[in-house]
């Protein structure tokens, strides 16, 4: 009972506190009129913060001209970079009030939660202020960097992915168009010792391999993950049916013990072990940054590859050169010191066509802006030019927007391995299991 | 006469059973010291495994031969080439001397006046005591997080050191345990002699406690050194405040695949400690069965 | 008059523990009351809302939460016993030494040095599934698991882990049996007790309080098992930490999550404060269960004392 003092001491420190972490938000965005005429080079001179993800060297150094080409525009700016953050460290450093002025992430999974919760300033005034057309941006961009109406984020560069094969391994075949195909490819390009033991798989085809996650597969199948309501859609949209179904047949050909013990001896996806370098996969599936990882591998450089989009499924041709996209996405968290210097930076990387093009080819990632995607500079080799297609292609998707992103693909995921294991009796019901999780979990944030 | 001369005969036949006690306790020495070496190889396998790898070239790491086929002792010097190996250690030097620094000064007297003044709610307190000190750090965590960021704090290590400037549970504890055995005699002698709460304690209880209390400041210094829910907690977003547990934590994931360089971060991290415990290893064992409290 | 002194005594003790009882208020009673409040509102650090009962409603349908269950109870049913059981071993085994006593002792205790981060990391190295651990066992024919990767050898690895280094329960019994008079054993010698009569009639009875304690905290840190099970699912599953990549504790298939490890998720990774305060209330009331009796055998211990 001595408790009950000390509760109600505590509860009411309580009040005061709690709503507000941090301290005083510097103005935001948009807040105060913007003088006119050439606004920009009337800036006062600052430093500002900027977070991004970027880790390899070769990145980084890319990244920084970029923004020595801003520095241009606006010497009176200095920019700190931090590299190789994190979605987590970003949300942590907003809560606590130490977010930067500018940062991006290479996600899209937390787009929704910034945007909703306010993390992201809204840029939808700032971009209406100083006239820009975001019509230039593909509609999936678009999607992806903004939630409810608030558009918190730009894109930044974008990712598309597609199949990467390697040509010795496909032994002349052309690369499958349809998941039939790529079955049939499969078995015939796979290597194994007698007792089962793969030597060189044709495509792996287990969620648990490096890029071959539920979103990224989604689309060769034309998977839906949300109804327009948000609620789960994966339990009633007879396509994931489909693809696991496919999927499982794949693994189970090779048979689940063979191919996790392959899976699990393979290399580092990030470093010159991996096995597309290493001869031991003839097909996978991947970004269009697999492309410069290539061709800065002093190995695997020498590698003769070719790409193309996703083989689908055999009862949809027309999804055929589509593909997923996600990309980097930038923004104002709040708390930054200098939202109208940030702000400032984000239009010049995001939207100035020069910049987009040189990150673009130094970094090998989709550009986003249409002027940008046609500039006679962009530097696309046919490698190269797979992704823009499939990025441009109007059935290519994203994974929509959800306050949950994270974790309804990770509910996704965790049921994908008991899945493959064999451990699943009842496909329906397993699916509609996964359907629940995220349906509660949408109804504890409040969607 | 005879009987005299086979007398001690007799008497060096009578060991007979004694010899078979004899085989029986150098049986029973083998037996035991064969247990005690093979559970040796068991404790110190997994370091010279791990020593063994740290020499390899990051390729071999990777194969399943264990015996390097060069020496590369150049590894040790490449974890401090690339990463932040150095700042890792100074962030944690700092977290656990101020930490272990705070505790004594803020301990002592709690433990002190727990052990010797009589008041109501005396056993209570020391109820609370161990309540806290069982108390999984997670239970409080979003409140007391809440409290560093207004303060602008978190993204550094001060939410885990100042804290120890308000006694830690542990530490009060142990150090009760341990004054509690000094006889009353003494700190009432000093009473008499008109000394204050603060003189006695000074004069009289330091110098006696001086193994308890080394005892709790090197528990607490190793618990700082090993800590990595506080770090991963608190200075997750900013590399520059990261320990060695938090950097350790991400090694592998920053070196991908190479092991060596893992390995040798892993010996390079431990070997303070080990060496710490060579130089003050009774303190430590007689502060171990200290926790042990005898019924 | 002599009601005076003892007053004063009390005023000079509140004075002593006061830095103790600001700690008390400020990191214990205050945190926890609000985390009672939180539970009850939707609350991700930028805006708070309350909700009632849903976080609480939430936690029935949250299959992770029996999970962290399940999993917390195998730690509790077979790594605490073996723990323990080995500490007792390896420490009766010293006490049987005639020779290198010190060098074991040392040697035995070494381990527990090892820091717990290093520790795990390096036995997640050990124990991979072409790592020198394996590569020993096909010496003598026998094919290792895929230790930390296989659901169902994730916790024995892990277990594995916590008998490497359990130098400090060994050390607390070794001076528990060295207390035990040695006469005892002498006189049970000679009315023919084996060893483990002796064990059963005389050692564990003297023992029996410094086990119980043993027992007793060994349960309260599996409750709080953490760090280990974090570091062994971050590097055994490979999650590279790059940008864009999130981690989801309990790597491999859910088998090593525990319920704090859940609770950091859902606070601080998942900025859901107020379910996560649910979570931490579940913890604070399992592990108080325990608590309450270590409370009791301390009461205990304290009357014997006084």
């Amino acid at each position: 009972m001595r408790f009950v003092p000390l509760a109600v001491a505590g509860l009411t420190v309580l009040a005061l506190t709690a709503c507000t972490a941090g301290k005083e938000a510097p103005p935001s965005l948009g807040a105060q009129p913007k003088p006119s005429g050439s606004a920009s080079q009337a800036l006062p001179a600052a430093t500002i913060e900027l977070w991004h993800g970027f880790q390899t060297d070769a990145e980084v150094k890319a990244f920084e001209e970029a923004i020595a080409g801003f520095n241009k525009k606006f010497p009176q700016i200095t920019v700190k970079t931090t590299k190789a953050v994190q979605d987590d460290q970003i949300t942590q450093a907003i809560r606590s009030g130490k977010a930067p002025d500018v940062a991006a992430s290479f996600t899209t999974d937390n787009v929704a939660l910034w945007c909703k919760t306010g993390a992201f300033q809204d840029l939808t005034a700032v971009v209406k202020q100083d006239g820009i057309d975001l019509s230039v941006l593909p509609a999936a961009s678009r999607s992806y960097t903004e939630f409810e109406g608030k558009r918190c984020m730009m894109p930044l560069l974008a990712d598309a992915y597609g199949m990467f094969y390697n040509k010795a391994l496909m032994k002349g075949n052309e690369p499958p168009k349809t998941l039939s195909e790529l079955t049939r490819l499969t078995k015939e390009l796979t290597v194994r010792d007698p007792d089962g033991t793969i030597k060189v798989a044709g495509f792996i085809s287990s969620f648990q391999y490096y890029e071959n996650s539920p979103s990224h597969l989604a689309p060769m199948v034309g998977a839906k993950w949300y109804n327009d309501d948000g609620t789960s859609a994966i339990g009633s949209d007879p396509a994931w049916k489909q693809l696991l179904t496919w999927q499982k047949e794949l693994v189970d050909w090779y048979g689940y013990a063979n191919l996790e013990k392959f899976r699990r001896s393979l290399g580092d996806e990030w470093g010159s072990a991996h096995p597309f370098f290493k001869g031991k996969v003839a097909m996978i599936v991947d970004g269009e940054w697999r492309n410069a990882m290539i061709a800065n591998d002093s190995k695997a450089k020498s590698l003769d590859y070719g790409t193309a989009p996703l083989p689908v499924a055999d009862d949809k041709p027309d999804l055929y050169g589509s593909g997923f996209t996600a990309g980097t996405v930038i923004g104002v968290p709040k708390g930054a010191k200098n939202p109208q210097h940030a702000w400032e930076l984000i239009k010049h990387l995001t939207t100035d066509t020069d910049s987009l093009v040189t990150l673009s080819n130094a970094l090998r990632n989709v550009p986003t802006t249409k002027a940008a995607m046609e500039s006679p500079r962009l530097a696309a080799d046919a490698n190269f030019k797979t992704f823009l297609d499939i990025f441009a292609h109007p059935k290519t998707s994203t994974l929509p927007a959800s306050v949950n992103s994270v974790f309804n693909q990770d509910s996704l995921s965790t049921f994908l391995v008991t899945w493959e294991k064999g451990a699943v009796k009842d496909l329906d019901a397993g699916l509609k299991g996964v359907d629940k999780r995220i349906n509660d979990k949408l109804k504890l944030s409040g969607g | 006469m005879s009987t005299t001369l086979t007398a001690p005969r007799r008497s060096r036949a009578l060991p007979a059973p004694a010899t078979g006690a004899r085989r029986r306790r150098v049986l029973h020495w083998i037996a035991t010291h064969a247990i005690a070496v093979a559970l040796a190889i068991m404790f110190a396998g997994p370091v010279v495994l791990v020593g063994l790898t740290a020499l390899m070239t990051d390729e071999q790491a990777l194969t399943t031969n264990l015996w390097p086929e060069s020496w590369n002792w150049s590894n040790f010097a490449d974890v401090f080439a690339k990463s932040h190996l150095l700042t890792w250690t100074l962030n944690t030097l700092m977290y656990a001397g101020l930490g272990t620094l705070f505790m004594l000064v803020s301990s002592i007297p709690v433990a002190y006046a727990l052990a010797r003044f009589r008041f109501r709610g005396r056993k209570l307190a020391f109820l609370l005591v161990i309540t806290t000190m069982m108390l999984p750090p997670q239970v409080v965590a979003v409140p007391i997080y809440l409290i560093w960021a207004r303060f602008g704090l978190t993204e550094t290590l001060w939410p885990l050191i100042l804290p120890m400037l308000l006694g830690d549970a542990f530490s009060i504890f142990l150090l009760r345990q341990f004054l509690l055995t000094i006889p009353r005699e003494y700190t009432d002698a000093a009473r008499v002699d008109g000394c204050s709460d603060f003189r006695t304690l000074v004069r009289v209880i330091l110098p006696m406690a001086r193994p308890a209390i080394a005892a709790v400041a090197l528990f607490q210094f190793f618990y700082c050194w090993n800590d990595y829910y506080g770090p991963l907690l608190y200075t997750w977003i900013n590399q520059d405040n990261w320990t060695l547990s938090l950097g350790l934590s991400t090694f592998k994931a920053f070196h991908s695949v190479q092991w060596n360089l893992t390995m040798a971060a892993t010996l390079l991290v431990t070997a303070p400690v080990i060496i710490v415990f060579f130089f003050a290893q009774r303190v430590f064992i007689e502060g171990v069965t200290l926790t042990g409290v005898k019924g | 008059m002599r009601a005076r002194p003892k007053r004063r005594e009390g005023l000079r003790a509140l004075l002593w523990l006061s830095p103790w009882i600001a700690g008390f208020s400020i990191f214990f009673a205050y945190p926890l009351a609000s985390t009672v409040y939180f539970s009850f509102t939707n609350y991700n650090m930028f805006t708070l809302e309350f909700v009632g009962l849903d976080n609480w409603r939430y936690l029935l349908q949250d299959d992770r939460v029996w999970v962290s269950a399940k999993n917390t109870l195998w730690l509790v049913v077979f790594m605490v016993p073996a723990q323990v059981v080995f500490s007792i071993g390896v420490a009766q085994l010293l006490t049987k030494l005639k020779t290198g006593v010190g060098f074991f002792r040392t040697l035995f205790y070494l381990p527990t040095l090892v820091p717990m981060v290093a520790g795990t990391v390096a036995f997640v190295f050990l124990l991979n599934p072409v790592g020198p651990v394996n590569q020993i066992l096909s010496w003598v024919g026998i094919a290792g698991p895929d230790w930390f990767g296989d659901p169902s050898w994730s916790k024995p690895s892990l277990t594995a882990l916590a008998v490497w280094g359990c130098g400090n329960t060994m050390v607390i019994f070794l001076a528990a049996l060295l207390d035990v008079p040695k006469h005892m054993y002498e006189a049970a010698a000679i009315d023919g007790a084996g060893a483990w009569r002796q064990f059963r009639s005389i050692t564990l009875p003297t023992i029996a309080p410094v086990l119980m304690f043993s027992l007793v905290t060994a349960v309260i840190y599996a409750l709080q098992y953490f760090t280990q099970a974090m570091i062994a699912s971050r590097v055994a599953s490979g999650a590279t930490d790059s940008a864009g990549s999130s981690f989801t504790p309990g790597y491999p298939e859910g088998s090593l999550l525990t319920l704090p490890q859940w609770f950091f998720h859902a606070a601080f990774r998942d900025s859901n404060m107020g379910y996560g305060s649910v979570l931490a209330l579940l913890l604070f009331a399992t592990s108080m269960i325990f608590t309450l009796i270590l409370l009791r055998q301390f009461r205990k211990a304290e009357e014997v004392h006084s």
